[in-house]
């Protein structure tokens, strides 16, 4: 059997962690190829419909990033995202998915190195806790 | 006009001046809601079925210019009266309840916690059940077994919408997301695991635990049981529980203390 290789979806917010997306691109840091970068707005605006919606189908992990608290560009847009992802993970773990395949980190721009280690951590725990059991499920 | 409507028309009109009833009456042999001006007979009032009537009060509310009107109103309906008046589909003045206590049949159906109304004006006030089975049996089950458990229940879903439509605290239907609102495309039936989990992430910060979802579920999947697990979520987390007036933070569209806004009745 070859190797588990995650799909991972990262949303990532425009003015911070796209941004250090670039940065990480742009300084040559290896990091897996796992990891499909969606920008989006603003961290606030990755409804937590999205995560479901991406897991249902088979994802095996979603990231969403977004400006360090504080730092948002339309001032609170991350505290909303702050209040509301601790509410999805425990959904998912009522329902019995793995609340990890679900993680909300913050990357500010000029963090290149953070986005490496991030996105190399999150692979790394994905690929422990296996494919998404949903992939397998015909509903 | 059988006595329960007697005296609920004198509570309502005579007592607490209200100008409209809304409850729920017998028509021929079958359960029907029945809404009627002051002096017109209400019929033969039902207080033994667990239907909501919020609901149907939600739909016809922005047609009654003026005047107040009075609700026969369970724990649950006053808690979802509370929501819905947070969030500015009713005007709090405009309303009067009319307390009903469930009885324990009813109680021990819906696993309630908390059934018993501020005012009674009708039925005996019961202790409320202890806990919901499932939920605790599920809680006990690895992951593995929980997400086995679920994807069967979520299988025989046919998304008839059975459970958005009877909700009384699912007020959006123009502004929610809750994945494609409208008739499912060939070969898309079941509409998979998602479905529920926004649902019940929509829910997370107003449902009041009716178990309006449950009873007209046609494929009976237990979803009260899951409304449970999210509000016990919702506990532990911020400490928050539907249904209460003061607490006008609800999580999905405002922050800690902040005003509800103009678009606060999108979910």
């Amino acid at each position: 059997m070859s190797e588990f290789k995650p799909t991972i979806l990262a949303f990532c917010c425009n003015w911070c962690s796209y941004a250090g997306a670039d940065l990480a691109g742009v300084s040559r840091l290896q990091m897996p190829p796992n990891v499909h970068v969606i920008r989006v707005m603003c961290s606030a605006a990755v409804k937590p419909e999205y995560a479901f919606k991406a897991l249902s189908e088979g994802i095996d992990g979603v990231l969403v990033l977004g400006c360090h608290i504080g730092d948002c560009h339309y001032l609170t847009g991350n505290h909303r995202t702050k209040k509301r992802f601790p509410v999805a993970q425990r959904i998912l773990k009522d329902v019995g998915i793995d609340e990890r395949r679900l993680r909300l980190d913050w990357v500010s721009a000029a963090e290149g190195e953070k986005f490496q280690q991030v996105i190399t951590e999150f692979v790394s725990d994905i690929k422990k806790i296996g494919p998404n059991p949903l992939r397998e499920v015909k509903m | 006009m059988n006595d329960l409507g007697r005296k609920l028309a004198k509570i309502a009109f005579e007592e607490r001046k209200a100008d409209y009833l809304l409850a729920a009456r017998d028509e021929s042999g079958n359960v029907a809601p029945a809404f009627v001006s002051k002096g017109e007979d209400v019929g033969d009032v039902r207080m033994d079925v667990p239907y909501q009537l919020v609901m149907v009060l939600t739909k016809l509310y922005p047609w009654i210019g003026k005047g107040k009107i009075a609700v026969v109103a369970r724990r649950c309906d006053e808690k979802a009266l509370n929501e819905l008046t947070k969030r500015g589909i009713f005007d709090a003045e405009r309303i009067v309840k009319v307390g009903l206590a469930c009885s324990k049949e009813q109680i021990a159906k819906c696993r309630c916690d908390d059934p018993v109304p501020s005012k009674v004006d009708f039925g005996e006030p019961q202790k409320g059940a202890a806990s919901d089975e499932l939920a605790g049996k599920l809680l006990k089950m690895t992951g593995e077994e929980r997400l086995k458990f679920w994807v069967r229940q979520f299988r025989k879903c046919n998304k008839c919408f059975g459970c958005t439509t009877n909700c009384p605290v699912c007020f959006c239907d123009h502004a929610c997301v809750l994945e494609e609102r409208e008739l499912v495309a060939e070969k898309s039936i079941p509409p998979g695991l998602a479905f529920h989990l926004v649902r019940s992430f929509h829910m997370a910060d107003k449902c009041i635990e009716c178990g309006e979802c449950e009873r007209s579920c046609p494929a009976d999947i237990p979803l009260l049981t899951l409304r449970k697990l999210v509000k016990k979520d919702m506990k532990e987390l911020y400490n928050y529980a539907p249904g209460n007036e003061k607490a006008i933070s609800p999580l999905l569209t405002t922050l800690e203390g902040d005003k509800l806004e103009d678009d606060s009745n999108v979910c």
